[in-house]
């Protein structure tokens, strides 16, 4: 019974984990690029939630349609947001930008609250489900963990194969010698910014398609501490190692549950935030820079 | 010489006091019973707190206009609310409550809603031994502190899930294994307490019960641990969103249980909306429906005093004090009959005087719209029964009590697959 259940709740946690991943991507991009602690995080990934919701409810289609609409937001979005205000605060002191990412978070919130409401929503998208007898799984989730693989898979080929992606790691490196060899160095880092809030919106739509309720326009919050966790795990600026950082969590959140549900006594759901507080606190101990090798 | 003088002082004393007598007249008559109210109008608890003050308003019409006020000393003097908005804040209602009671001078306080914002002002209307009627704190741990001028309207929480379990157990005599899961507040524990202490004197076997936290996004873990246990019946919820979640979840995972119900949830709109057909035959209890059957007739039965309008006469009085097209759910229903349980109380006590309004609350019995009415010796509601709905067919419908229920129970429940392939909770 006990070894089902783990088996079960280690494969969920595996499919959480693979969005949990995704959703941090976009964060440990921008840190990586230009040096940004997007507070606002969370609210972007609300904007992809609601981006899925109205694109399933409004104009009947498929959530998966979302994707390229998710993107397409994030992105024009990430390069507004950057050319108004994130550009002038690049060399500023940080706790300026931190301050620009959360007013951007709360705006988002705040314009999302009077077009929509304040109220949780949510949808029903089926897709059957596949019953692997340890545990059940609907088809909706493995469409999204699988995209979520996909699309950091996609992204490690962007940064390694492409010229663009070569000129972005070439400004991580050094933004000074990028320059003078001729590297548009602003718009690398508009690119990166855009490319990483289009990641960021395309998590909401994953999420979404995982758990398709509790949809409101506050919904981002929790996320960003997780985010932030499973950044620091994956070694913050490196936007793959986000993706295993994820993983890593989402089996750590599931599989303790059932660890913990055997000490009698113990409320276990309670516990596995400690749990996997406490393992990171551990990681960092070990491993100050985090599990994975900046970029 | 000195004599003279005390005598002059006597005489103009004594003259200043008759004529005072004469210009005074018999006792300053009551024209008015004002109650007062730090509704939580903005805030986290607006929505709540609009019904509650829309049942009031309706209520406080229903009593001047329909009955001619509240009779006192003989005669009818009309009843007058009086509110500000507490922004769903404990340090608000303390301070609107002292004002409430020094400047405006009212006979009566309405508790804002939740049990939170009642347990903050309650000891205010302690301090000035002031009547509070309770109508949206369903904690029980408000009745464990000792107030003595504390009236509760609103069921408590521990009876939330009495009636549920037992129309299961007169539907299904062979359902036996109860799995409670609930969010880590006083709410909800104090609601799953109750569940538990009923279940266990009707003869249901508890096999699995645990909490999460506030604000949780994933309860996979929780549910495949309740799916090991294979409960007949699953009883759970703390707030809305993990409410939604929670039977999201129960279908992802396929567990299908005979009865489902959940707290604060199941018995909103917005519920159905989010799930669609995944609520088919999911329960929820609730202090008051729309289209429960409380009427003359049923109270004549029980040998009970009627007062207040019927349903649909506080349904258009509610939606003429809030001017929307709204119709009113508990939070309203419960605050109005709050008030027409005080207007009983002054007038069996012929007096506003707090005390003795408190002592006739103590004793009276009485059914309105809302149902049945009765507290104990610590303010508790003890009288009024909660009722069950179910979603049938994407309808709420009322399943329990027998005697207000607009729908028999659909038992059990169709499964998640059945749900998919189209099968309604309707016969």
């Amino acid at each position: 019974m006990f070894a089902e259940q783990l088996a079960g709740n280690l494969i969920q946690g595996l499919v959480l984990g693979s969005i949990y991943g995704m959703a941090t991507m976009g964060l440990s991009m921008i840190f990586g690029v230009l040096q940004v602690v997007n507070v606002g995080h969370g609210a972007f990934i609300m904007i992809g939630a609601f981006t899925t919701m109205t694109v399933f409810t409004k104009l009947g289609l498929n959530p998966i349609f979302a994707i390229p609409f998710a993107l397409v937001i994030g992105m024009a979005l990430g390069f507004l947001f950057y050319y108004v205000v994130m550009q002038r605060l690049i060399k500023a002191p940080e706790l300026a930008s931190l301050l620009a990412t959360f007013s951007i978070g709360i705006i988002l919130e705040e314009t999302v609250k009077l077009t929509f409401g304040s109220e949780f929503r949510g949808f029903n998208w089926e897709t059957g489900k596949l019953d692997l007898g340890v545990t059940v799984l609907p088809y909706s989730k493995l469409i999204a963990a699988g995209g979520s693989a996909l699309v950091a898979l996609l992204l490690y080929l962007w940064y390694h194969k492409t010229r663009s992606g070569t000129a972005v790691r070439s400004v991580i490196e050094d933004s000074e010698g990028a320059r003078v060899c001729g590297i548009n160095v602003n718009w690398a880092y508009a690119l990166s910014f855009a490319l990483g809030i289009g990641l960021t919106v395309t998590s909401g739509v994953f999420l979404t398609m995982f758990i398709p309720v509790g949809i409101n326009p506050y919904m981002g919050g929790g996320y960003t501490v997780k985010a932030f966790v499973i950044a620091v795990l994956g070694g913050l600026a490196s936007p793959y190692g986000a993706f295993f950082g994820g993983l890593i969590f989402g089996l750590m959140e599931n599989g303790s549950y059932t660890i913990l549900a055997t000490i009698k006594g113990v409320e276990p759901f309670a516990l596995t935030r400690f749990f996997s507080f406490v393992t990171l606190l551990v990681i960092l101990l070990i491993r100050p820079t985090g599990l994975f090798k900046s970029q | 010489m000195r004599r003279s003088v005390w005598k002059v002082l006597f005489g103009v004393f004594s003259l200043v006091a008759l004529v005072g007598l004469l210009l005074a007249g018999p006792a300053a008559a009551l024209d008015k019973v004002v109650i007062g109210h730090p509704g939580a109008l903005s805030g986290k608890y607006a929505k709540a707190g609009e019904q509650a003050r829309g049942g009031i308003e309706a209520a406080v019409k229903w009593v001047n206009e329909t009955r001619g006020g509240i009779e006192v000393d003989g005669r009818k003097v009309p009843l007058e609310y009086k509110n500000y908005d507490c922004e769903s804040k404990k340090e608000s209602v303390t301070s609107l409550i002292e004002r409430l009671v020094t400047k405006d001078k009212v006979h009566a306080i309405f508790t804002p809603y939740s049990s939170g914002l009642t347990l903050a002002g309650a000891p205010i209307a302690e301090k000035y031994g002031i009547v509070y009627m309770d109508h949206g704190g369903a904690s029980d741990k408000i009745f464990k502190q000792g107030f003595e001028y504390i009236v509760q309207t609103i069921g408590p929480g521990s009876k939330y899930h009495a009636g549920t379990l037992d129309m299961i157990k007169k539907a299904d005599p062979t359902a036996k294994k109860v799995a409670l899961a609930y969010e880590d507040s006083e709410f909800a524990r104090s609601v799953m307490d109750g569940a538990k202490q009923h279940a266990t004197e009707l003869g249901f076997d508890i096999v699995f019960e645990r909490t999460y936290p506030k604000g949780v996004t994933d309860l996979t873990p929780l549910l495949s641990a309740l799916k090991a246990t294979s409960p007949d019946i699953v009883i759970g919820g703390g707030h809305f969103e993990d409410g939604q979640l929670f039977n999201r979840q129960m279908a992802d995972l396929d567990i299908n249980v005979r009865a489902f119900s959940l707290i604060a949830a199941a018995t909103l709109p917005a519920f159905y909306e989010a799930l669609t057909y995944l609520a088919e035959g999911v329960m929820g209890p609730s202090h008051w429906e729309y289209g429960v059957t409380f009427d003359p007739d049923a109270a004549a039965k029980e040998g009970l005093q009627w007062i207040g309008p019927s349903q649909d006469e506080f349904v258009q009085l509610f939606k003429d004090a809030l001017g929307k097209d709204m119709i009113p759910d508990y939070h309203a229903a419960e605050a109005g009959a709050a008030v027409l349980a005080l207007v009983l109380g002054i007038e069996q006590a012929k007096s506003v005087d707090s005390d003795k309004v408190r002592a006739a609350l103590g004793d009276m019995t009485f059914m309105s719209f809302y149902g049945s009415w009765k507290i104990d010796k610590t303010g508790k509601q003890i009288g009024h029964d909660m009722v069950d709905v179910q979603w049938q067919n994407g309808k709420r419908v009322i399943v329990w009590p027998a005697g207000a229920r607009t729908a028999e129970l659909y038992y059990p429940m169709p499964t998640f697959a059945e749900k998919a392939a189209g099968k309604k909770a309707t016969k």
